[in-house]
Parts: C-alpha cells; structure tokens; sequence
C-alpha cells in the first residue's frame, strides 16, 4: 500500500527536530523480529513447519541453523 | 530445539546492532559499504526489513575465505553453505550469498562483490553518516537517492528517497544525483 507522502513528510520532520524518534522507532523494529521469532517457534510445532521453514528462507546450510531446525533426520537416533 | 534470545533494546535496535557487528569484522579484511534501504532506516524511516545488502571489494579465495572464517568465530552462518570456496564461487559469478546469526533466519545481510564502474564509484565516495548513530560505512545519500528514484523505483524505494531528501535536505548534491543517474542509465540500464 503507498505510503501518503504528507504523512512520510510529517515523520520526516518529526525525526529532523525530535531527538526522541530513536525509541520509537527502535521499539516498532525490534517488535517486527520478536513476532518473527513467535512465528519461527508456532510453526516448528506444526507438521512439516521444519521444512517449511527451510523452503521459506532458501537454507542449504542447514548445519548453521540445527539450533533452530534440530540436527538433519538423517543424523536422528 | 532451544529457544532464540531477542536482542535489540530501546538504545539500539536489532537491525542496527546486526549490521554494526558484521561490518566490524568485514572492516578488518576489505572495503564495503551498506547500500539500499538501510540508509533510509537507519535514518528513521518508518518501515523495517528483513535484510541489509552489503557490496565489497572483489577479493581473492584466501582473503575471501580469511572474512568467511572471521565472521563464523563471532556467530554468524551463511544460509547457502558452510563451505567457503562454494561461497566464494557464488560471489565470483557475481551473485549474493546471505549471512545470518547462527540458527536465526533473520536478519540477513545479502553480501556481493562489487561488479562494476559503477560499484567501485559507490565504494569510493562511501560515507559515515552522523544522523544513524552508526559507525558503518554507508553509499553516500546522493547514491542511495538517485538509485532508488531512477533505478529501483518501487513505492517503497521512492517513499525512501522523499524520506531521505527530507532528512538530508541540507546537504543534498543535485549535481551529483544528476551524475550518479547518469552512470546508472550507463551501467544498469543501457
């Protein structure tokens, strides 16, 4: 959806003269990865999620990722 | 499978935390900079992202693999392999590969070599800009404005450029949009 430009023109003239802008902005940026991290651990629980999670982000590398994923089901005891 | 630690605090937040710690260590083995919307964010736009796109100096195997060992010792992964000649292959063919924190998805730095005239230009009137708080080297505005008004073009990318010609509005250099817009019609889309 676009963006209205009188509404970027007015955070852009908030973030000039309010030195305060860093938390605000901090708070909506960190919150965007805390929910990533929700969706991560919501959809490992569900059936194939830990593929679908390697499909969704392109993983070959799974080795740098077995905190997240668990080790290969090959290497599974 | 454990439980992934959320890092970023009100001071600092998490993307901004992720890039300054991988730029250090890139620092010590190449030339980079931080191109595309980061600017922007870092700046105080209002949007987020997923990942920060880095371009470096085209480097050998060895120095390659020197950046690639470096970055695994302080955490992070690189999501297309662990390998790094299969890393560098992918570089060397002018493609991204994306480094993480280990075991988190994101966010990602997409990292490639600079690949043209184009590219070393951006690499040699890279800046530090005050206004982020961040000790990283950025494309200078001017670069980041003209690429996203005559290359990139989305309506995020030009909501981008309108806010950083805001914020930036007192050191703006048309001359050198009008320059850099040139040499993009040259490189990118000729």
């Amino acid at each position: 959806m676009k963006q209205p430009d009188d509404q970027i023109a007015r955070w852009a003239e908030y973030v000039r003269t309010n030195p305060d802008w860093r938390k605000f902005h901090n708070d909506f940026i960190n919150a965007q990865f805390q929910m990533h991290e929700q969706f991560l651990q919501r959809l490992l629980k569900t059936p194939g999620g830990r593929e679908k999670i390697i499909e969704l982000y392109g993983i070959k590398n799974l080795k740098g990722y077995e905190g997240l994923l668990g080790p290969a089901p090959a290497m599974r005891s | 499978m454990r439980l992934l630690v959320i890092r970023g605090t009100s001071d600092r937040n998490l993307l901004c935390e992720f890039c300054t710690t991988f730029t250090q260590i890139v620092e010590q083995h190449c030339k980079y900079i931080v191109v595309s919307g980061f600017l922007a964010i870092a700046s105080g736009r209002s949007r987020s992202t997923e990942d920060i796109d880095m371009i470096i100096d085209r480097l050998s195997l060895d120095r390659f693999t020197a950046l690639h060992h470096a970055l695994i010792l302080q955490g992070f992964t690189c999501m297309q392999s662990d390998s790094p000649k299969e890393i560098y292959e992918y570089l060397d063919e002018l493609a991204s590969v994306r480094y993480t924190w280990k075991d988190r998805p994101l966010p990602e730095m997409e990292l490639k070599f600079s690949k043209d005239a184009l590219d070393d230009y951006q690499l040699k009137t890279r800046r530090k800009i005050p206004f982020t708080g961040l000790d990283v080297w950025f494309s200078s505005v001017d670069v980041n404005v003209a690429f996203k008004e005559e290359y990139l073009k989305s309506e995020k990318d030009l909501a981008d450029a309108r806010h950083l010609r805001l914020i930036f509005k007192d050191v703006l250099d048309e001359g050198e949009i009008r320059k850099i817009k040139e040499m993009i019609r040259v490189y990118r889309l000729s």
